[in-house]
C-alpha cells in the first residue's frame, strides 16, 4: 500500500500567462483511492490529461509504474483505464458495440466482464448511444473503463448525471476494485462521495495542491459549537493541548479536536451552556478553508 | 495499425462510401447511356459550333475530342464525378483528427493504449482504400455502360451479287441507322490510367484535409477550409484557362497534374506512353511530367499532407472536449 504508482513531480502546464498547473507534486499509492478536488479550473482535468499523455507539461515530470507520461504514453495508457467527464461514445454504436470495442482494444480486456458491469449498473445495452440519455453513456462508458484489466483507474467526476442509486453501486464498484489491489484517482465535485470512497485526497487550487488530507484522519475529528449565557472562560491547561480554538466571539465558542470528546464534554458541562452542538469536521469544511481565501 | 480500429473505421466510413461509390458507378453507366443516344453526328455539329470558344477550356485536341474514347473521357471531368470524390476524401480526412476531437471521442480512444501515429495511419488507410475503390467504381460503371450499351451509326446500304457473294457499296440508296455495341468502339481498358489519375486526386484532397484537420479542433472548420481550398484550385485552373496571360496559374493548382482527358488520349494513340513518368521528344528532350508523372505529384502532395498531419498529430496538446 506504500509503494508508489503515481509520481508527480513540479508538474507545470502554462498557456501563455496563464498556468493551468503549477509545480503540482504528488504521490499515490499503489492500491488507495486518491482524491481531486478542487473548483472548476483548478487543474484537476488539465492534471489527468497530463498524465495520460494528452497534454505536454512546460515542466516537471510524471510517471506511472515506473513509466514516463510523456515519452511511454501508450505503456502508461496500457497500465491506465480512463474515464473522461461526460465520455463521448460513438454515436451510431449500440451498447454492446462500444463494450466489445473498448473489451478488443485493449490487451487484456474483457467483453464478458463489461457485460457483467452493464448488468450491475442496469444498462439496457442493446439501444444505440445515440438515443441513450447522458446517464445511460456515463454508465457504459463506466461499465467500458471499468471491465478493463488496469492497475490504475483514473475517473474523472464518475457519478456525474446518475441516480443516487446507481452513485451507490459506481461507488461500491470503486470500493470493489480497491479490494482487488487496484489504485483509482478519483476525481469529483461531491465531496460526500470523495469522502466516503478515498483513503487521502489533494485539494487543487489555482492548479497547485493547496492541501492533502488523509480521510481517516478526517473522520475523528469534530467541531464543538458551543454558546454559553454567561462570560467567556480559559480552557483548562489539559485540554489545551488538544484543541483547537477556531473561534471565539462573545458568547461563541469553536473548536475542533481529534482526540475523545469526554473529557472536553465534561468541562462544558459545569459552564453556563445555552446550547452546544458537535459534529464531525467533514471534507466540507477542509475543502472550504482551503478555497475561501481565494475568494 | 490496429485491428479492431481498422474495423471501427471502415463502419464509420461505410456509408459514405456506399452513397459515393453507388452515385458514381451509377453517373458512369448512365453517362455511357448518354454518349450512346447523342449520335456523333450531332455532338459533332455543336462542338464544331463552338469549337473557337471551347478550345481553350478543352485539354484535348478536337479529333479526340469527336471520338467516343474522347466523349467518353470527359466522364472523368465532370463535376459529379469530381466533387463526388472530393466530398468523399474531405468528409474522411476532417474525421480523421478534428472530427473525432469535436465528438469528443478521440479522448476514451486515445485511453487505450493505442499511439497517435496508429490512429490516424488507420484512419488514413481506410480512406485511401475507400478512394482506390470509389476509382474502381467509376470505371466499372464506364465498362458496364460500354459493355450495355450501343452507339448508332448510319452506314451506307450493300447490295450482294448473288453467287460469287460480294458485297458493294450502294451509293444511290440512303444511309442506314445500324446499332453497334459501344465495346467495339473504345476499349474500357483505355480508361484505366485515367482512373488511376482520378484515385490520385483523392489522395492529393484526403492528405490535405487530414492535415487541416490535424491542426484543427472543429470539424466544420476543417471541412469549410478544405473545400475552399478545393474551389479556389478550381478556379485558378479555369483562370489559367481562360486567359493566356495567367497560364503561370497552372502552377499553382493541383488540377494541372489531373489530366484524364489527355491520359485517355495518350492511352489510345500513343499506349506506349501511357504509363510513363515523363514525355520526352524522340530526341529524349523533356517535354513534361507523363500520366505517372502527374499520379506522383498529386499523390505526393497528398503523402506530404499525411506526414504533416502526423507529425502535428503527435506533438499538439488535445484540447479537452467542449
Amino acid at each position: 500500500m506504500d509503494h508508489p504508482l503515481v509520481e508527480i513531480a513540479g508538474l507545470t502546464k502554462s498557456y501563455g500567462p496563464f498556468r493551468a498547473l503549477d509545480e503540482c507534486t504528488l504521490e499515490i499509492r499503489q492500491g488507495e483511492v486518491f482524491g481531486l478536488l478542487g473548483p472548476n479550473g483548478a487543474g484537476k482535468t488539465t492534471l489527468i490529461r497530463t498524465l495520460l499523455g494528452y497534454l505536454k507539461p512546460t515542466s516537471g515530470t510524471a510517471s506511472i509504474a515506473g513509466l514516463d507520461c510523456l515519452k511511454q504514453s501508450v505503456e502508461v495508457r496500457q497500465v491506465v483505464s480512463y474515464l473522461p467527464a461526460e465520455a463521448a461514445l460513438y454515436a451510431r454504436f449500440r451498447g454492446t458495440d462500444v463494450l466489445r470495442f473498448f473489451a478488443e482494444l485493449r490487451p487484456g480486456g474483457s467483453y464478458g466482464r463489461a457485460l457483467a458491469l452493464a448488468e450491475q449498473l442496469e444498462l439496457n445495452i442493446a439501444t444505440r448511444v445515440g438515443y441513450m440519455s447522458t446517464g445511460m453513456r456515463q454508465k457504459l462508458a463506466f461499465a467500458a473503463v471499468m471491465s478493463a484489466e488496469a492497475p490504475l483507474y483514473i475517473l474523472d467526476e464518475p457519478t456525474a448525471n446518475l441516480d443516487p442509486t446507481v452513485r451507490g453501486t459506481v461507488l461500491g464498484l470503486v470500493k470493489r476494485a480497491q479490494g482487488e489491489g487496484k489504485t483509482i484517482i478519483f476525481s469529483s465535485h461531491v465531496l460526500s462521495e470523495v469522502e466516503e470512497v478515498c483513503d487521502r485526497v489533494a485539494i487543487l487550487r489555482k492548479g497547485r495542491v493547496a492541501h492533502l488530507q488523509v480521510i481517516e484522519e478526517l473522520r475523528s475529528r469534530h467541531r464543538i459549537l458551543a454558546t454559553l449565557s454567561g462570560p467567556h472562560v480559559e480552557l483548562p491547561a489539559e485540554l489545551a493541548l488538544q484543541m483547537q480554538v477556531v473561534n471565539q466571539s462573545g458568547h461563541e465558542l469553536q473548536m475542533e479536536t481529534d482526540a475523545p470528546l469526554a473529557p472536553l464534554l465534561g468541562w462544558l458541562a459545569t459552564l453556563p451552556l445555552k446550547d452546544m452542538r458537535v459534529e464531525p469536521v467533514g471534507l466540507r469544511s477542509v475543502y472550504e478553508g482551503v478555497h475561501r481565501p481565494a475568494a | 495499425m490496429n485491428r479492431t480500429l481498422l474495423k471501427k473505421c471502415i463502419r464509420d466510413a461505410r456509408l459514405l462510401w456506399i452513397c459515393c461509390a453507388g452515385l458514381l458507378f451509377a453517373f458512369a453507366w448512365l453517362r455511357m447511356y448518354v454518349v450512346s443516344r447523342v449520335e456523333m453526328d450531332s455532338f459533332a455539329r455543336i462542338v464544331g459550333e463552338l469549337w473557337d470558344k471551347w478550345s481553350a477550356f478543352s485539354p484535348v485536341s478536337l479529333e479526340q475530342l469527336l471520338s467516343y474514347s474522347g466523349r467518353i473521357a470527359i466522364t472523368f471531368d465532370e463535376p459529379i464525378v469530381v466533387f463526388g470524390m472530393a466530398v468523399f476524401a474531405i468528409t474522411r480526412g476532417s474525421d480523421c483528427v478534428s472530427g473525432e476531437l469535436g465528438r469528443g471521442t478521440l479522448e476514451m480512444l486515445l485511453a487505450q493504449p493505442l499511439s497517435r501515429l496508429q490512429v490516424i495511419c488507420t484512419q488514413s488507410a481506410v480512406t485511401v482504400y475507400g478512394i482506390a475503390l470509389i476509382s474502381i467504381c467509376v470505371w466499372g460503371g464506364l465498362t458496364a455502360g460500354i459493355h450495355t450499351f450501343s452507339v448508332q451509326e448510319e452506314v451506307q446500304r450493300e447490295f450482294v451479287i448473288p453467287y460469287i457473294k460480294i458485297r458493294i457499296p450502294n451509293p444511290f440508296a440512303p444511309k442506314e441507322p445500324v446499332r453497334i455495341p459501344l465495346s467495339e468502339k473504345v476499349n474500357a481498358n483505355d480508361f484505366l490510367p485515367a482512373t488511376v489519375n482520378l484515385f490520385a486526386l483523392g489522395v492529393c484532397v484526403a492528405g490535405v484535409t487530414t492535415f487541416l484537420s490535424a491542426c484543427d479542433r472543429y470539424r466544420w472548420r476543417t471541412i469549410g477550409l478544405a473545400s475552399g481550398l478545393f474551389v479556389l484550385q478550381m478556379i485558378v485552373k479555369l483562370g489559367a484557362m481562360a486567359i493566356p496571360e495567367f497560364k503561370w496559374l497552372n502552377y499553382g493548382t493541383i488540377f494541372t497534374a489531373y489530366n484524364p482527358q489527355v491520359i485517355v488520349e495518350l492511352a489510345v494513340r500513343s499506349p506506349d506512353t501511357v504509363w510513363n513518368l515523363v514525355m520526352r521528344s524522340p530526341s529524349g528532350e523533356f517535354l513534361s511530367l507523363g500520366p505517372v508523372g502527374h499520379d506522383l505529384v498529386l499523390i505526393g502532395i497528398g503523402l506530404v499532407g499525411y506526414v504533416a498531419a502526423a507529425i502535428i498529430f503527435q506533438r499538439r496538446d488535445l484540447p479537452a472536449p467542449l
